[in-house]
């Protein structure tokens, strides 16, 4: 199966933390989980991939390619959505989706539309208009809308109604037949549970986990057999002390 | 980089930069220190830096599909062109005053400074340092735009005291005409002009380089 993102030995350090070793990979057309408790590297490590963070060592291939020998070419066919990150707020949606398409050969104006559509956004809205959950959905819209092949979500569903959830879970799962790549964090664990094929535990800034969720979630039954206990389960310590 | 200068000029351009080219007429105003143009030149672009990073410009820049370097270089075109709108705007402001205008008594009563090759060359000297002081020191974060700015404003002013004072030293005075003492006026021109575009390519490519190495707060 071909691989789409292949991160091996991913070091970065700040002052009190550190992302130690870091190393997955994930396969075409599968939709991974990366889990771990808030402050455990997550955001971290994504924000890596796109090179917002430089790592201090380790190799990043996005595609087959080195991200920053390719980064214009690796950018066109990735996507990124971020809770809790957006960009002109006074501006109109349609003012942002006029300037980005300008730079997608592959942009496509009825598949925004529908989006559009079908998250209930207005274009005629500004971005300080929107909600958070809304503004992750307007973020999802301009990713889908060049046809993103790569889908690099940061807690892309902590903001949203349940409704919402369950309507973006059925889309991951439809792009991911697709063929389209997906890494998403979250701390909802239960999105996971219906449209992850994979899980990529981080904790401390080390992976302790990256394999099939079958096998993630085997790993701890019959005794646990949530992923939200497995994360209680693996964090316990911690929880004690405190 | 097309497309990122669409979007500089279209999209992230604040509208005082466009407005702030006019104050290259200054250079029609008598009695007044002309060299303030250029500053408020200057000071339309700053609008432009301040407006794009309330809008977080720089993370949104940063996903589009684009090298990082080439945003940085984008950003350095606009600034180039807006200056380089303006300078020719006061050219020509200065040869109607160092022609048409030449007997006009408000210029040859002018305790300030003329409009001639001088100014002209002082004016690409504020551009170079604005592109130095504010835009280099912009991009070391991509963030602070205050201290860069006061550091620019000093430079500026200290220019813009020397260009006020020199024509009031002795034998300097006619550094303050239309067409004397042009063997002084040619050379400190044209000297201007490589001081203007070595710095902004020094300016920019130092930027690439900073802008490189910042890890990007989302």
């Amino acid at each position: 199966m071909e691989k789409v993102l292949e991160i091996n030995g991913l070091c970065k350090n700040y002052p009190g933390f550190s992302l130690k070793n870091i190393s997955f990979s994930i396969e075409k057309g599968s939709i991974m989980g990366f889990v771990g408790r808030n402050g455990a590297g997550k955001s971290t490590t994504l924000r890596s991939l796109l090179n917002f963070v430089h790592p201090d060592s380790g190799d990043i291939k996005i595609f087959g390619r080195n991200f920053k020998d390719s980064e214009d070419t690796i950018k066109q066919k990735t996507g990124y959505a971020s809770s809790g990150t957006d960009y002109y707020p006074r501006k109109t949606l349609a003012q942002i989706i006029e300037c980005t398409k300008l730079f997608y050969p592959t942009w496509d104006d009825s598949v925004c539309r529908s989006y559009l559509e079908k998250f209930n956004l207005d274009p005629g809205k500004k971005i300080c208009q929107l909600s958070e959950g809304m503004k992750v959905k307007f973020h999802l819209v301009l990713a889908l809308s060049h046809g993103a092949e790569l889908l690099i979500l940061d807690e892309p569903t902590s903001g949203l109604d349940p409704v919402s959830r369950e309507e973006l879970i059925i889309i991951f799962k439809k792009l991911a037949k697709k063929g389209v790549t997906i890494l998403f964090s979250t701390h909802i664990t239960s999105d996971l549970e219906k449209c992850a094929d994979h899980i990529t535990y981080i904790k401390k800034g080390e992976i302790i986990a990256s394999k099939e969720i079958n096998e993630f979630m085997a790993d701890y039954a019959p005794a646990i057999t949530t992923l939200e206990d497995i994360m209680v389960h693996l964090e316990v310590e911690e929880t004690e002390d405190f | 980089m097309k497309t990122l200068l669409i979007k500089e000029f279209k999209f992230t351009a604040n509208i005082l930069s466009y407005i702030f080219i006019a104050a290259a007429l200054m250079n029609f105003f008598p009695g007044y220190p002309i060299l303030c143009g250029a500053f408020f030149v200057s000071m339309g672009i700053f609008y432009t830096f301040q407006s794009a990073r309330e809008g977080n410009d720089i993370l949104f820049s940063s996903l589009l599909p684009v090298r990082k370097g080439d945003v940085v270089r984008a950003r350095y075109i606009y600034v180039v062109v807006i200056e380089m709108l303006a300078f020719v705007l006061s050219g020509i402001v200065t040869v109607i005053r160092m022609t048409a205008l030449a007997d006009a008594a408000p210029y040859i009563n002018n305790a300030l400074m003329n409009a001639n090759l001088m100014s002209l060359g002082f004016s690409l000297l504020i551009y170079a340092a604005f592109n130095t002081f504010f835009v280099g020191g912009f991009w070391k974060d991509a963030y602070k735009i205050g201290k860069p700015f006061l550091i620019s404003c000093i430079v500026t002013f200290i220019i813009i005291g020397i260009g006020e004072t020199l024509h009031h030293l002795p034998g300097l005075a006619a550094l303050n005409t239309p067409f004397e003492m042009l063997e002084i006026q040619l050379p400190f021109f044209a000297v201007s002009v490589i001081i203007y575009a070595v710095a902004a390519l020094f300016s920019c490519s130092y930027s690439v380089k900073s802008f490189e190495r910042i890890d990007l707060t989302l």
